[in-house]
């Protein structure tokens, strides 16, 4: 059975219909690549996913875990195991990160019956996965993302989610705007939570990271549907020609 | 029944009351003079520059006694949440059984006006009197007027005192009026840390008209924290007034979370130089509530800083006033001056009404200020959701984090925790999404 099973999606952004009519199926481990366009609606299937208002649902089903995602908010799809590493992180002034975690940490140990985890314990767990993403501890005390780099906004995404462990993680262009010893060390991260448990679903523009996270399908998104399916090979593919085939009249 | 002359001046019936009430003769005279003064000013009315967005005339078409009865349960849940010594006033009278002063230490004397001979009151005159020129505090005239006790704190030169004071105003009874007067002397070279939890009894609907005047000899340090949580239909209006002399430090903060009409209006003097003097505060609003916070700086002497850090969050139908006045005069060369007031709307008809005024006589000085307005932003609540933090516990937190900014800046780090729990607990109380 897919950990998630997407049919038919449209959905509406500001009236707009963004999504046509998607269809995706992930496995249990499996790691996904989407690519495509800018403006082809990458961002919009995550926040669809995610359950962000104002991303409306008109068609079509989303299963996850065999549950109907549409019909749960935001915070029960997080708590469910659906992650969605920003494209454009937020700054959020005045909640330090380390307690924004131990809430985000506490909601899904309440969600699912166990007992709030102990602070000191906890602690030394965050700080074991910030080491690896080479976050510093100051990182953790400031409040979350205020003031931090775009390249220091991204990797503390990819903390969240090496904290959370989510099931199903979509990171919407996490290696944009990151130098290449972040690259790797974000890849490092993904590469640390990939098991027969944990799935992916990556957005990028380049075939680069791909390199880092062998994806086991690579997905074309244009215009609101999925174009073109395949192995890595069409990452590879899509770098040398670009989206000229997947134009408007193309489509 | 003789009858009584038709009041030209709202309280003006009350004021020959309270002559015979508690204070004997020698607040007869006193209270005369008061009146007069009163009675020149007049009542604030919508022309009245200072009370332009803040309208009294709920008060002045009200019909209000004098209160009867001094003792009071404290209620204990609405107060400032800390252990420490306590004056407690009921109605702006001194219960002694409430309070407990056996923990006071030497230094820290405490005295009320209606424990002590007519004679010994020459002192407590002078005071009065040098609040008497104050030609546009119509509402100080009245507090004076129609006064049933004060309370005065000294603090001999040189001493420090360890724990706060609390002092606690309780209103209990509706329909009454009370005229809390505090009146805080600190000696050269002093520390003391101070809190004032103004509460009510239940639903009481009451005017406190509340009067807190503060001495700050050279090189003093004054901690004074305010939490304004009457009770939700009465009516809060006080003014603080503190003369700081050289050297000295004053951390004032005031929390307004109470009442449904309230007035904290804070004027602090910089009489001398190298004064270091904060005035800050943070309001919480919900249903009908209106809360003004009027500030008024004045530097009269050179190099002296004052900082003024406002934070408010309105919900429902809430209203909040910020005035902030800084006066800096020719002498007051080298003066930094800092205020913000920034205020945050969560609901369509919650307003804001901020006024920021600088009058600079100095050219070497260094004051800025601002002032925002914002919302609550959707893209912040869904990103704490997408942790899996339910919408509820989201919007308390950023709120909560929202208003921490201005509760950090005080100095006492065990009172600004108490007032950090005041602020969760309103957050839990009144934030639900209509
Ligand atoms: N609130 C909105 N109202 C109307 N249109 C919107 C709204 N939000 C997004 N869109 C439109 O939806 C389309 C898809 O946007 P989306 O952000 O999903 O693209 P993307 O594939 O992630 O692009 P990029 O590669 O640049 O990140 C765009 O044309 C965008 O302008
Ligand atoms: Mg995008």
């Amino acid at each position: 059975m897919s950990l998630l099973s997407i049919r038919d999606l449209h959905a509406t952004v500001g009236g707009n219909e963004i999504l046509k009519g998607i269809n995706l199926e992930i496995g249990p481990g499996e790691i996904h690549a989407v690519m495509g366009p800018n403006g082809s609606g990458k961002s919009t299937l995550s926040y669809v996913l995610a359950g962000r208002e104002g991303y409306e649902v008109t068609r079509g089903t989303i299963a996850f875990k065999g549950k109907d995602l549409i019909d749960l908010a935001a915070d029960e799809r997080a708590n469910e195991g659906v992650f969605l590493a920003f494209q454009y992180p937020v700054e959020v002034p005045g909640v330090v990160g380390m307690t924004f975690l131990r809430e985000a940490y506490n909601a899904k140990l309440r969600y699912l019956g166990k007992q709030e985890i102990d602070a000191m314990e906890f602690l030394k767990f965050v700080r074991s996965r910030a080491k690896t993403l080479n976050m510093s501890d100051d990182m953790l005390k400031r409040a979350v993302n205020v003031g931090f780099s775009g390249g220091e906004k991204k990797r503390n995404e990819i903390l969240q989610m090496a904290v959370l462990e989510p099931d199903l993680a979509i990171l919407d262009e996490t290696d944009s705007g990151l130098d290449i010893d972040a690259l790797k060390l974000v890849s490092d991260g993904v590469n640390e939570l990939r098991s027969e448990n944990h799935s992916m679903l990556i957005i990028t523009h380049y075939q680069r990271l791909l390199n880092y996270i062998q994806p086991d399908h690579v997905h074309v998104l244009a215009h609101g549907k999925i174009q073109r399916s395949g192995g890595k090979e069409l990452a590879l593919e899509l770098e040398a020609k670009g989206y000229a085939e997947f134009s408007e009249e193309a489509a | 029944m003789a009858l009584q002359p038709v009041a030209k001046l709202p309280f003006e019936g009350l004021i020959a009351d309270a002559r015979s009430h508690k204070l004997g003769k020698w607040h007869s005279k006193l209270s005369e003079r008061a009146l007069e003064q009163y009675a020149e000013i007049g009542w604030p009315g919508p022309k009245t520059e200072s009370w332009k967005y803040t309208s009294l005339n709920k008060i002045a078409s009200g019909t209000f006694s004098l209160a009867g009865e001094y003792s009071a349960i404290v209620p204990e849940d609405m107060i400032m949440p800390l252990t420490c010594p306590r004056v407690v006033l009921v109605n702006g009278v001194l219960n002694k059984e409430l309070s407990n002063l056996e923990h006071l230490i030497g230094n820290l004397s405490i005295t009320s006006l209606v424990d002590i001979e007519d004679h010994q009151k020459t002192f407590f005159d002078d005071l009065f009197k040098s609040e008497e020129s104050k030609g546009d505090l119509p509402l100080t005239h009245l507090n004076t007027a129609i006064l049933s006790d004060a309370v005065m704190l000294e603090i001999t030169e040189g001493s420090k005192c360890e724990l706060p004071l609390h002092i606690i105003s309780i209103g209990s009874g509706n329909g009454i009026t009370f005229a809390p007067r505090l009146i805080v002397n600190v000696g050269i070279g002093a520390k003391v840390d101070f809190i004032e939890s103004h509460v009510g009894c239940s639903d009481s609907a009451y005017f406190s008209n509340s009067v807190t005047q503060l001495y700050l000899g050279d090189n003093s340090e004054v901690g004074h924290y305010k939490l304004q949580n009457d009770s939700r239909e009465s009516s809060h209006i006080s003014l603080t007034r503190a003369v700081i002399d050289d050297g000295a430090s004053y951390d004032n903060f005031t929390m307004s979370v109470g009442a449904k009409l309230s007035r904290n209006e804070v004027r602090a003097h910089l009489k001398g130089s190298g004064v270091e003097c904060c005035i800050n505060g943070a309001y919480l609003g919900a249903a009908d509530q209106h809360i003004d916070n009027t500030t008024f700086i004045e530097h009269q002497a050179e190099g002296s800083s004052s900082r003024e850090v406002f934070k408010g969050v309105l919900d429902d139908t809430a209203r909040g006033v910020f005035q902030g006045k800084i006066l800096v005069h020719p002498e007051a060369q080298k003066t930094d001056g800092y205020q913000m007031n920034r205020a945050m709307l969560l609901s369509d008809k919650a307003e804001i009404d901020s006024k920021p005024e600088l009058e600079i006589y100095a050219d070497d000085v260094r004051c800025s200020h601002g002032a925002t307005v914002g919302e609550l932003e959707d893209e912040l609540i869904f990103y704490l959701c997408a942790r899996g933090i339910d919408r509820e516990s989201a919007r308390r937190m950023l709120i909560g984090a929202y208003i921490s900014d201005a509760i950090d800046e005080v100095k006492n780090i065990d009172i600004r925790s108490s007032i950090q729990i005041v602020a969760e607990n309103w957050l839990k109380q009144n934030l639900y999404e209509k």
